[in-house]
């Protein structure tokens, strides 16, 4: 194997890993939102994610909707949707910073989820294929998708637009405060619900955008979700809880370690190392390699 | 006639299965600077924290220009007027100052005068004003302290609670600390005034309370309790009388 | 449980699970078959509870321990190294309950001391996937993802099985309830109320934490040993599932009630019975009830069932 290696094929692992990682990142951020204001581990956040896939795969095979314009459609959805969820399941959940409640919940819309589309959708695979579904640019002789540069672009899209909020505005700057402090939120004459509310809706807003990159780039099925959602998690831990850019760079960083994992030790065992890299800097560096510390209790 | 802009009747406050407050009835005067003092787990912090709505009474009243506050949630307690300085302060660290600030700010009756609210704050506190980018959690204890106050203010608030709003700060910024309370009072801001430093707490307040184990053991005004012998032994003791 | 009476219905519905065999055919019968899971799913709940409620940490990786025990008798047995019986051996089984106690303390070790609340969540959940992509990796060992198979032609009856669930399942509610009842219980209950507050008292904060982890790794591994002879096939997506032997043991947990003793019973029978029940009557749709169930509970009785009676019972 090791004489296969050319600088080459090593760049086209690095853009591959960068590439996809970059969906582990706005699953991330959505989940360092949602963790960060009401310590919620919203486990749920892969099948989230299967489920917008679901529905952009539907806007185009059923209404020819492409995939990039049914955003327009999917971003309001998903954003009510998480409002809903907050106020409808994580309210209580969130006031008493109930972290067991709130998980089975999360794990409880996984069950509902996952089998509900299985029943409805079966559980074959499903892909999007568009006329650009092909297509890939080859700049300097790397093989860089179409859709994958599309699902980069969104990401930093995204993640530039979430940043914004949360610094520009006022409610973006609420929203960081609760994160920080709910109680002293409260204080401020700020309802802690309403901040709550559009932290969960962000996170699933993201979950919308990364459904629909996740239907261009790759096939998935109904229980897809529950893995990658792990690998949210590591994406997070790995970038720093608390930190929109951190987490897109956990991300990517997590794309690049399965990406090269994959090639040099096998796909299987990349998971493992996945893992260990998570604990080790769980263990080590808890606020993340590019998080500002925050308290570990 | 008097008028009394907050009044707590009666209050009982449990911490889950503990009684922290036993039938207590304060009122604070419009205009006028209150002093809750105590030693330490007397329940001074406890009481403000049921009065802004963070605890709720299970028992007695709390009536703020006559109207109920003991049902309301902690953001409609600031929305009517009441505005609280937790201990230790309590800052969003990782904001900066303005942003802090800002939303000190965030209730829609007060942002039409956020500029004005902005510029109060600053005149009080011209530190704020050189330091408003930087990350709250960066400032000196005595910086935090006058940025936790005029956070608060921003809220045009016709109550402020300070809770131990000396604590931790040397003594050059404790007297400043006193002196801004005195200073807001002539501008006719009430203040009811949690505090350890009871000396300095009963020199400024006119009317004080002390807190012992949850209930309400002596009030009278400032100047008498602080001459009343009772308190000087349990309280101030040898090292405070040479002030 | 201090009334008389709930000892009186306590002693009889002993009596009744013990001589159950007597009067039902376990070997056809789905009760017992059910009454089996349940049992089981109360020794693993109980070690859950035990570290949850009594030291409020959360672990996520039950699943590993459990596993870890099936592994440890299927390895032991094919490979005959202890020389001894092997089905329903206690050797093998005590053995198999001490394995995940290494690996507890291992891990334990630093996870404990290092994270609190959330991180360690976190920590756990990601020794539980660790842990079970070396058992699908290390094909040697373990048999990769087809796992071992123990010689089935030793199987004569459901009855053993059914009684040493019994036995677990009793002996792990008794285990519980005599350490919080003991100095050790005093200890813990006074980390999870302020830990500094029980360091500064000279409690060895890092040494109890370890030590519930620990019982909580030895209740589940016993439990693997047995679902493992049970199974005769023990591979990573049966004993090392993360829905069957780590949510499911924290739902019942949490549905019974937590931090308490009763509550993995009462959870463990009443999850197992929806279970059952969907997978009996809407084979295949059941997770869309049971997620809507589970959700509906946790939102409306976060205190569980025990929760939802004490609230019954203060209002009258």
């Amino acid at each position: 194997m090791w004489e296969y290696i050319t600088f080459g094929l090593i760049v086209q692992l690095f853009v591959s890993g960068i590439l996809f990682g970059t969906m582990y990142g706005i699953a991330a951020i959505g989940l360092s939102l949602i963790f960060g204001t009401m310590r919620i581990i919203f486990f749920a956040q892969g099948a989230m994610i299967v489920f917008f896939a679901y529905i952009c795969y539907w806007f185009f095979t059923l209404l020819g909707i492409d995939p990039y314009l049914s955003l327009l459609l999917i971003i309001p959805l998903s954003l009510l949707l998480g409002v809903a969820f907050y106020y409808g399941l994580f309210k209580g959940a969130a006031a008493l910073e109930d972290r067991v409640s709130s998980l089975l919940i999360a794990v409880g819309l996984i069950f509902l989820l996952e089998n509900l589309m299985t029943v409805l959708w079966t559980a074959d695979p499903r892909s999007i294929v568009t006329a650009y579904t092909s297509y890939v640019l080859r700049p300097w002789e790397i093989n860089m998708p179409f859709t994958r540069l599309m699902a980069l672009l969104i990401a930093v899209l995204s993640t530039a637009g979430v940043l914004l909020f949360l610094k520009k505005t006022l409610i973006g700057t609420a929203v960081r405060a609760a994160s920080e402090d709910v109680v002293s939120t409260a204080l401020m004459g700020i309802n802690p619900n309403w901040v709550n509310a559009i932290a969960f809706a962000i996170g699933i807003g993201l979950t919308g955008i990364a459904g629909v990159t996740l239907a261009t780039v790759y096939s998935f099925d109904p229980v897809y979700g529950f893995v990658f959602a792990l690998k949210a998690m590591i994406a997070l831990a790995l970038g720093g809880f608390g930190n929109v850019v951190g987490a897109l760079l956990g991300g990517i960083l997590l794309g690049l370690i399965e990406s090269l994992g994959s090639f040099f030790v096998g796909a299987g065992w990349n998971e493992a190392i996945a893992f260990v890299v998570f604990l080790l800097v769980l263990s080590f560096k808890p606020e993340g390699l590019f998080g500002r510390s925050v308290e570990k209790g | 006639m008097e008028n009394r802009l907050l009044e707590v009747k009666g209050v009982d406050v449990l911490y889950g299965d503990i009684q922290a407050i036993w039938n207590v009835s304060i009122h604070v005067e419009e205009g006028t600077i209150v002093a809750l003092v105590g030693s330490n787990g007397a329940g001074k912090t406890t009481l403000l924290r049921t009065i802004s709505g963070i605890i709720r009474a299970s028992k007695g009243e709390i009536l703020f220009s006559g109207k109920p506050l003991n049902k309301l949630k902690a953001q409609e307690v600031v929305d009517m007027g009441v505005s609280h300085v937790p201990e230790g302060r309590r800052l969003f660290s990782n904001l900066t100052v303005l942003e802090n600030l800002r939303l000190g700010g965030y209730l829609p009756r007060s942002r039409p005068l956020f500029n004005d609210s902005l510029e109060r704050a600053y005149d009080l506190f011209p530190v704020l004003k050189n330091r408003k980018d930087q990350k709250a959690g960066s400032l000196s204890g005595g910086e935090q302290q006058m940025l936790a106050i005029g956070r608060a203010l921003m809220a045009q608030p016709n109550l402020l609670m300070l809770d131990e709003p000396s604590l931790g700060l040397s003594p050059i910024f404790v007297r400043t600390i006193f002196e801004l309370i005195n200073t807001l009072n002539t501008q006719n801001v009430t203040i009811l005034l949690v505090e350890q430093n009871i000396n300095q707490a009963l020199k400024i307040a006119h009317q004080a309370y002390v807190l012992k184990t949850g209930k309400i053991a002596m009030t009278g005004k400032g100047e008498e309790l602080l001459a009343d012998p009772e308190v000087q032994k349990a309280y101030i003791g040898e090292r405070w009388r040479k002030h | 449980m201090k009334s008389k009476i709930s000892v009186i219905i306590a002693v009889l519905l002993i009596i009744a699970f013990i001589t159950l065999p007597f009067y039902i055919n376990v070997d056809t019968s789905y009760f017992a078959y059910y009454l089996f899971l349940v049992f089981c799913y109360i020794t693993v709940a109980q070690g859950w509870n035990f570290v949850a409620g009594y030291t409020g940490q959360i672990s996520l990786g039950t699943h590993a321990f459990f596993g870890l025990g099936a592994y440890t008798t299927g390895i032991i047995w094919l490979r005959d190294i202890t020389k001894t019986g092997y089905y329903f051996d206690p050797v093998l089984m005590v053995l198999s309950g001490l394995v995940p106690v290494i690996l507890a303390i291992i891990v334990g070790i630093p996870l404990l001391s290092r994270l609190r609340g959330d991180y360690f969540a976190f920590g756990t959940l990601g020794v539980g996937q660790i842990v079970t992509v070396i058992f699908v990796k290390a094909r040697q060992v373990t048999g990769g993802a087809d796992g071992l198979h123990l010689p089935s032609a030793v199987f004569e009856s459901m009855k053993p099985y059914y009684w040493t669930s019994f036995i677990l399942a009793f002996f792990a509610t008794a285990v519980v309830y005599f350490i919080t009842r003991s100095r050790i219980g005093l200890a813990l209950r006074a980390i999870k109320e302020d830990e500094t507050s029980a360091a500064s008292h000279g409690i060895h904060i890092l040494k109890y934490k370890v030590f519930a982890f620990s019982v909580s790794a030895f209740l589940a591994g016993l439990c693997g040993s047995l679902y493992g002879i049970y199974l005769f096939h023990i591979n990573p997506d049966s004993v090392m599932n993360l829905n069957n032997w780590m949510f499911y043991p924290l739902l019942m947990c949490v549905l019974g009630g937590n931090g308490t003793i009763l509550g993995p019973i009462i959870g463990s029978f009443f999850v197992s019975a929806i279970f059952s029940f969907g997978d009996v009557y809407f084979k295949g749709t059941h997770p869309i009830f049971s997620g809507l169930l589970i959700i509906l509970v946790m939102r409306f009785m976060p205190g569980g069932l025990v929760g939802l009676k004490d609230r019954i019972l203060s209002r009258g």
